[in-house]
C-alpha cells in the first residue's frame, strides 16, 4: 500500500492546512502576550506611589491665632495658612539627619504633592484638639518626583520642566538615603478618587469603580427580567409569523448597531426628554441596557433552544400547562446559559465606553463616593473605562501610567467575570 | 415472523372509549390524516401499525391534542372521549392531558429525582393532600409501572441515571401517577433493547386491567404480541381495523396483506 502520488498531494494539503492554522494561532497568541505584557509594564506603576514621612508640629500660633479652639477660627486659616508648616517640617528634617543642601525651604516643601497642605488641614478641622502637638503624616511626594521614583523622569528630561530642579532630584536622593521618601503599594490608587489635573499623584479609580458598579446594577436590574422575558415569550409562546420573524432579525439587528449610537438615543430621550440627570449612573445604566439585551436576548434564546423538546413534551404530556413547562422544567435547564449570557453582556458592557462620552460621565470628577443607593445612581459619576478614557487624553504623564494602571483594574474584573461565566457553565451544564 | 403467536384475546368489555369520525389533519399543506373513523374500546390495548409516515403517530397525538402545540396543524372532524368532545372549546387541553396520559417514543424522565419525577404530575394537578398521600401516590404509580422494586431504596437517585428500559417504566409511572383513563404510547421500546422490550411489553399487558392503551408501534410482532384490536394506517388513510387475530392471520384489504407479509412499509 504505497502512497499514490493523489494521495501524497492530499496528505500535503492537509499538513499545509495544519500549520496554516498553528500559524494563525500563534500570531494570536503573540499579539495577546504584547498586549499583555505591555499592560503590565506600563500599568503596574501605578499601583505604587512615592511617600514623604515628616514630623509636622502643628504650631498653635499660625492655626489657631486666638487659641480658643473655635472650630469656625480654625476654618479661616486656608491651606496657604498650612503651607509654612510644610516648610518648617522640612528644616527640621534636614537638621536633624545633617543634609546639605542649597534649597530654599519652599524649595524644598515643592516636592510635596500640590494637595500635602490640605491634607493637613483636612486632618486638623477633623479633630482640632492636635493643635500644638507634633504629628508624624505621610504625604504623596508630587508626580515628578514620583516619576524619578519609577524612572520616568531623569535629570535631562526636566531641563524645560518647571515643576522640578535637579537640586530638588538631588535633595530627594538625600532624603531617600534617610528613608524619608519611599515608593511602595498605593492603596488609593484602587479606593480614591480622580483628582484635578495639577495632582495626577493624587488620583484614583475608586469613586468611578462605584459609579461602574451602580451602571451595572442598573443593568443587572433591567436587562435581565426584561431579555429573559422576551426570550421565554419569543421562544416557547409567539407564533411563528412575519411579525416575530421581523422582531427577531431586528434583534440581531440591535446586537450589530454601534454603541455610539445608543449614546445619542440616551442622550435624546434619557437626558433632553426625560431629564435625567447628566452623568448620572442610572442614564448609563439605562443606555448599557439597550446594549446589553440583545446579548442577553440572544444567548437565553440559545440556551432554551438547547432544551430538548422531549422534555417539553413530557411535561405537557403529564397535563402541565405551557408555562409550568417552561417555568419547572425549561427555565431551569436554561439557567447556566442565561447566567452565562448575562454575565459576559454585563462584561461587554462594564467595558463599553462611546455611549460614555455621550450622556456627560467622562470629563467628570466625581470626588467623594455616594453615600446612599438613590445617590449612587442619581449623583453625576464616572465609570471606569471613561475614567481611563480620561486620564489617557491628559497631557501629563503621570496620568498615562494611571491609565494604564486603570486598564489593569478593568481587565481584572472582565478576566473575573468571564471566568465566573465558564465555571458557571461547567458546573451547572446537564448533558444529555 | 414465526413469532407472531397470537394470545388468546379476550377484549373484556365493548364500551367504546374514544370514538374518532372524520379525523382530518393537515400540517400546513400536507394533508397527513385523511378522514380516519375509529372506535377504541376501553381496558384494551390497541396498536397502530403501518410503515413511516402513514400518519400514526399524528393521530395518536391528536387523542390528546398534543398536536395543538404545533403551530401549523390543524385538525378537523370529531374525537370522543366517553362521549365527550375533546376539541371542543370549553375542553382544556391541559385537563385533557391529565386524562389521557402519553408515553414517548424516547425515554424522557425530567432530569430531577425518581419520587419528583413521578410526584410531579400529582403536584401539579393537586392530587394529594399531604406528604403521605403524594408517597402512596408515587409509590402505587412504580408499582403499576413495575419499575418498584428496583427503584425503592433509590428515590432521590436522578430518573436520567437509570437504564433506558428502567426510564421508559419511570415514564409510564410518571404517566399513569395522574390517574388517566387512557394510555398512549408512541412507539414505547423503539429505543429499548429487547430484554426492556419485553419487560415493558408484560407490563403493557397489565396496564389493561384498568386503562384502554393505545400503542403506536413498527413492530408487528410487538403489535401480534400486545394488543387486542389492530389499525393499519397507510399513507393517511386508516386502511383496517379489527381483531388483532384477523389483521395478521386473514386481513381483508390487500396493502395490508402486503404489510404484513413485509411486501410495503
Amino acid at each position: 500500500m504505497q502512497q499514490d502520488a493523489r494521495t501524497r498531494k492530499r496528505n500535503a494539503a492537509e499538513a499545509r492546512f495544519k500549520a496554516y492554522g498553528i500559524a494563525a494561532i500563534t500570531i494570536g497568541m503573540l499579539m495577546l502576550l504584547i498586549l499583555v505584557f505591555n499592560i503590565i509594564s506600563r500599568g503596574t506603576g501605578a499601583f505604587q506611589q512615592t511617600f514623604v514621612t515628616l514630623e509636622v508640629e502643628l504650631l498653635a500660633e499660625k492655626l489657631d491665632k486666638k487659641g480658643e479652639r473655635n472650630p469656625e477660627d480654625i476654618k479661616k486659616v486656608s491651606t496657604f495658612g498650612y503651607t509654612p508648616l510644610l516648610r518648617g517640617a522640612f528644616e527640621a528634617k534636614v537638621a536633624e539627619q545633617g543634609i546639605e543642601t542649597e534649597l530654599s525651604p519652599k524649595e524644598m516643601a515643592g516636592i510635596l504633592s500640590a494637595g500635602a497642605a490640605a491634607q493637613l488641614r483636612n486632618f486638623v478641622l477633623s479633630d482640632p484638639s492636635v493643635i500644638g502637638t507634633t504629628v508624624e503624616f505621610e504625604f504623596l511626594a508630587s508626580s515628578r518626583v514620583d516619576g524619578y521614583l519609577k524612572d520616568r523622569v531623569s535629570r535631562d528630561s526636566i531641563a524645560n520642566d518647571k515643576n522640578v530642579s535637579v537640586g530638588q532630584l538631588d535633595f530627594v536622593d538625600r532624603l531617600i538615603e534617610a528613608g524619608t521618601v519611599e515608593k511602595r503599594f498605593n492603596l488609593d490608587f484602587i479606593t480614591g478618587a480622580d483628582s484635578s489635573d495639577a495632582r495626577p499623584e493624587a488620583a484614583g479609580m475608586g469613586v468611578s469603580m462605584i459609579g461602574s458598579f451602580f451602571m451595572m446594577l442598573a443593568v443587572l436590574a433591567l436587562a435581565l427580567p426584561i431579555g429573559v422575558a422576551a426570550s421565554i415569550y419569543l421562544e416557547e409562546f409567539a407564533p411563528r409569523n412575519w411579525l416575530t420573524d421581523i422582531i427577531e432579525v431586528n434583534i440581531s439587528n440591535l446586537a450589530a448597531v454601534p454603541s455610539i449610537v445608543f449614546g445619542i438615543l440616551g442622550l435624546a430621550v434619557f437626558i433632553n426628554y426625560m431629564h435625567l440627570p447628566t452623568s448620572a449612573p442610572l442614564v448609563g445604566g439605562l443606555v448599557l441596557t439597550l446594549m446589553t439585551l440583545p446579548t442577553i436576548i440572544i444567548s437565553t434564546r440559545a440556551a432554551l433552544k438547547a432544551v430538548p423538546p422531549s422534555i417539553r413534551d413530557a411535561a405537557l404530556g403529564v397535563g402541565a400547562s405551557k408555562m409550568q413547562s417552561v417555568f419547572h422544567h425549561v427555565l431551569p435547564l436554561a439557567a447556566p446559559g442565561i447566567l452565562t449570557g448575562t454575565i459576559i453582556g454585563l462584561a461587554q458592557a462594564l467595558g463599553e465606553t462611546a455611549p460614555l462620552l455621550l450622556i456627560g460621565m467622562v470629563g467628570f470628577i466625581a470626588s467623594n463616593p455616594p453615600d446612599s443607593i438613590a445617590s449612587g445612581l442619581l449623583d453625576p459619576n464616572s465609570a471606569m473605562p471613561a475614567q481611563i478614557y480620561e486620564w489617557a487624553k491628559r497631557a501629563d504623564p503621570a496620568f498615562y501610567e494611571r491609565a494604564w494602571g486603570g486598564i489593569i483594574i478593568l481587565l481584572l474584573f472582565l478576566i473575573t467575570m468571564n471566568t465566573i461565566a465558564v465555571i458557571l457553565r461547567r458546573r451547572f451544564e446537564r448533558r444529555w | 415472523m414465526n413469532d407472531m403467536r397470537i394470545v388468546e384475546r379476550n377484549v373484556d368489555t365493548d364500551s367504546i372509549k374514544i370514538a374518532a369520525r372524520g379525523v382530518q389533519v393537515f400540517y400546513g399543506d400536507n394533508h397527513a390524516i385523511k378522514d380516519v373513523d375509529v372506535d377504541i374500546q376501553d381496558k384494551t390495548v390497541t396498536a397502530f401499525i403501518g410503515p413511516s409516515g402513514c400518519g400514526k403517530s399524528t393521530f395518536l397525538r391528536c387523542l390528546n391534542r398534543m398536536n395543538d402545540t404545533i403551530d401549523v396543524a390543524r385538525i378537523e372532524g370529531d374525537i370522543r372521549i366517553d362521549g365527550e368532545d375533546i376539541y371542543d372549546k370549553k375542553v382544556d387541553p391541559v385537563q385533557l392531558r391529565a386524562k389521557v396520559g402519553m408515553v414517548f417514543q424516547k425515554p424522557n424522565p425530567f432530569p430531577k429525582s425518581i419520587y419528583d419525577n413521578v410526584a410531579y404530575g400529582p403536584r401539579i394537578h393537586g392530587l394529594a393532600k399531604n406528604k403521605a398521600e403524594l408517597d402512596q401516590i408515587v409509590e402505587r404509580a412504580l408499582r403499576r409501572a413495575a419499575i418498584w422494586n428496583e427503584v425503592k431504596d433509590r428515590l432521590a437517585a436522578p430518573g436520567t441515571g437509570l437504564s433506558g428500559g428502567q426510564q421508559q417504566r419511570l415514564c409510564i409511572a410518571r404517566a399513569v401517577a395522574t390517574e388517566p383513563e387512557v394510555l398512549l404510547m408512541d412507539e414505547p421500546c423503539s429505543a429499548l433493547d429487547p430484554i426492556a422490550t419485553a419487560q415493558v411489553e408484560e407490563l403493557i399487558d397489565e396496564l389493561r386491567q384498568n386503562y384502554s392503551v393505545v400503542i403506536v408501534t413498527h413492530s408487528m410482532q410487538q403489535a401480534a404480541r400486545v394488543s387486542q384490536k389492530t389499525a393499519f394506517f397507510h399513507l393517511g388513510n386508516l386502511v383496517e381495523y379489527g381483531e388483532t387475530g384477523n389483521i395478521f392471520t386473514n386481513p381483508e384489504d390487500p396493502r395490508t396483506e402486503s404489510y404484513i407479509t413485509g411486501r410495503i412499509g
